[in-house]
């Protein structure tokens, strides 16, 4: 741990969650001398985020120590268009299968990891979906049809509102109708 | 009489899916619930008989099927059904012991041919651990009817169920029984030696690419074979049967053996399962048969 | 108007519905011989179900098929292959991967076939109807013949769904989904043409390494 804090500038989100940032052209150095040099030697995850507002992609490594109980990420930036990376595949088997959903969702290149083709998505002929440019709702509506005549876009409140006054009517009515009986009234 | 036959097979059909059904709720009980009713096996196959084909393979294929029922009906016919063989005795003056321990083997060989012409992997896979696991079983339980053979100087079925009537056979040669009985409970296809045609396994097996009328037949001739089997038993080891209420006691009784045996016992793989019945039940026949 | 109901949906004529399907079970329900009576009745009486737990509600089916709600009492056994099968229980959302394999099985199996389908993503998309990869309403695709609304139903509504197929296929009151499916072939086919484009349901033989990248 305290290589860490010598080497890098390292931010401590969380008792058990540290980050660290790194440039796409160091990535590889920086996580070698981190698996080899500090207790965080697996990786864990490779995570995106879609920085629209700024035009960049923010790329977490999430590595792990071997008691599974402290994580640290390292964070790298990317391009929107046009970035790619030198894929981790030699090092950590599981970033091939990580880099190739990646690549499939938001369309980011791993140089040299040969199985960037389909994986959860079939045939996909659109952009890749998790980038905030593409818009869910307005492919759904072109592409899939829903059922006729349901009405049920209905607001929940709106609809226990009124079916609470309606109850409270009825039972209302009822009421009044006992007090008041139609015929002769029984005794005093 | 010419009776005789096609009431033996009724009588083969007939309890032998009773005593499916007889299976499916003891282990049901077993489990803790309720089983289907008693005939809900009749049901399944005549269910499957009119469901429409949907794809053929070729003649290979269908003839594996009616192989594999023809080993069974065959089986069936050559073992006596009671004691005084007037009656429903088949074909059993015209062949021995011998004759319908070849048929039994003739039915899963008929079957391997048929599936192995389909193509598909599950099915290869499927009768591959069937047939090994045939070598595992054949060893003890040919062991146990050779010296049942020996002891009674004779290979005829007829002959052996004549001379128990003094003491039966499992009292009489009881390691025999026991080899044999073992063996029994893995041919009836009840654990722990039903790798061969196990669900999540293999996409049952043999049975993959089986649909309607062919998984009829199928469960057809598996019943009839099955009561082939405890009909066996019961000739060689109990003194076979005076009349047909002993007959479905004693079958009942051995079956049941079995079923409890099998609810019991986790499933073995066709490796353990060839592994254990080489040594053990061998053993047991061996030692048996020194003492025939 | 809200974004549910800017999707497009159309009003329809419940009675114009009603009246049609109507006359339609009344035509079937006049045509019945004492044998396909009894064969009916075969079909009811024992049910296979191909052992394929497609969405998150194949949670609910283990319970329904063991000692906790045993459906086994009522003749219903799980399978292992379509090709064995009479019941295909689609349980819960169809992305369009699982839609091909869901087809190529439905295709597989031997005629007469019913389908269950369970949740209400089969219904109207359910849960997942905003999504870019699930189908909102299965009878499109395939030929429905029994909803269980629920997300997930429980394996008490699995089973009335169960009694109520056993009724109706052996009181012949429904016009059963393989009948449609293959009268209407066309529609059918241009319908999973239009979300899966021209490779409907996997190749049998097929390298996935090979496969052309999107």
């Amino acid at each position: 741990m305290t290589y860490l804090y010598e080497q890098y500038d390292v931010q401590e989100k969380h008792p058990r969650l540290f980050a660290i940032r790194t440039e796409a052209s160091t990535l590889i150095e920086t996580l070698q001398e981190v698996t080899t040099h500090t207790e965080f030697v697996t990786l864990a995850q490779i995570a995106c985020t879609d920085w629209i507002e700024e035009e960049r992609f923010e790329l977490t490594y999430l590595l792990t120590d071997r008691a599974r109980s402290r994580n640290l990420m390292v964070k790298v930036p990317l391009p929107r268009t046009g970035g790619s990376l030198p894929s981790l595949a030699f090092r950590f088997p599981q970033a091939e299968v990580m880099e190739r959903d990646l690549h499939e969702m938001y369309g980011i290149v791993f140089e040299g990891n040969t199985t960037l083709y389909d994986f959860v998505l079939e045939g996909w002929h659109d952009i890749p979906p998790m980038r905030r440019e593409f818009d869910t709702l307005a492919y759904v509506r072109e592409h899939y049809d829903f059922q006729r005549g349901r009405t049920d876009g209905k607001d929940v409140k709106v609809e226990q509102k009124r079916r609470r006054e309606e109850a409270k009517k009825r039972k209302a009515e009822a009421q009044q109708q006992a007090q008041t009986p139609e015929g002769a009234p029984h005794g005093e | 009489m010419w009776y005789d036959i096609p009431l033996m097979l009724l009588m083969a059909y007939g309890f032998g899916f009773l005593y499916y059904g007889l299976y499916r709720n003891i282990t049901a009980r077993v489990h803790g619930r309720f089983g289907p009713s008693l005939a809900q096996s009749f049901w399944d196959s005549i269910k499957l008989l009119t469901k429409e084909t949907s794809t053929s393979f070729g003649w290979v294929f269908a003839a594996g099927v009616v192989i594999m029922a023809a080993g069974a009906v065959m089986t069936v016919l050559f073992i006596p059904y009671f004691t005084d063989t007037e009656r429903f005795a088949g074909l059993s003056r015209y062949g021995n012991l011998i004759v319908v321990l070849y048929f039994m083997v003739l039915g899963p060989l008929g079957n391997a041919l048929g599936v192995g012409s389909s193509g598909n992997p599950f099915g290869a896979m499927g009768v591959t651990r069937g047939l090994t696991r045939m070598i595992g079983l054949e060893m003890p339980f040919y062991i146990a009817l050779i010296g049942l053979m020996i002891a009674h100087r004779s290979a005829d079925i007829a002959t052996i169920m004549a001379q128990q009537q003094g003491t039966i056979d499992l009292v009489a040669h009881p390691l025999l029984f026991v080899a044999a009985f073992i063996s029994f409970a893995g041919f009836l296809g009840k654990s722990p030696f039903d790798v061969v045609g196990a669900p999540p396994e293999v996409y049952s097996g043999p049975a993959v690419e089986f649909g309607g009328k062919f998984l009829g037949l199928a469960l057809s001739q598996s019943a009839i074979f099955s009561f082939a089997k405890l009909l066996l038993m019961v000739d060689l080891f109990w003194g076979g049967a005076a009349d047909l209420w002993e007959l479905i006691a004693k079958t009942f009784v051995l079956f049941l053996a079995a079923v409890l045996l099998g609810n019991v016992y986790g499933r073995f793989t066709t490796a353990q399962s060839v592994d254990l019945l080489l040594k053990v039940p061998t053993l047991i026949a061996l030692l048996g048969l020194l003492r025939v | 108007m809200s974004e549910y109901e800017q999707s497009g949906f159309v009003p329809y004529d419940p009675q114009a519905e009603q009246q049609s399907l109507e006359a339609e079970t009344e035509g079937i329900r006049n045509t019945q011989t004492l044998i396909e009576k009894a064969i009916r009745w075969f079909h009811a009486r024992s049910m296979f179900v191909v052992a394929y737990g497609t969405g998150c509600g194949a949670i609910e089916m283990p319970p329904v098929f063991t000692s906790r709600y045993d459906i086994e009492r009522l003749g219903v056994v799980g399978v292992a292959t379509p090709r064995q099968a009479d019941i295909l229980i689609v349980s819960g959302y169809a992305s369009l991967k699982t839609l091909r394999r869901i087809i190529r099985t439905y295709e597989q199996m031997s005629e007469p076939k019913y389908v269950i389908a369970l949740g209400s993503c089969t219904i109207n998309g359910g849960m997942y109807w905003d999504s870019y990869n699930t189908i909102k309403r299965l009878e499109d695709y395939i030929g429905v013949d029994m909803y269980v609304a629920g997300c997930m139903p429980r394996p008490e509504a699995i089973i009335e769904g169960f009694v109520k197929l056993q009724a109706a296929i052996r009181d012949n009151t429904l016009r059963p989904g393989y009948v449609r499916y293959r009268e209407n072939l066309a529609g059918y086919k241009a319908n999973q043409t239009k979300v899966l484009g021209e490779r409907i349901a996997p190749e049998y033989e097929e390298n996935y390494a090979g496969m052309e990248l999107s």
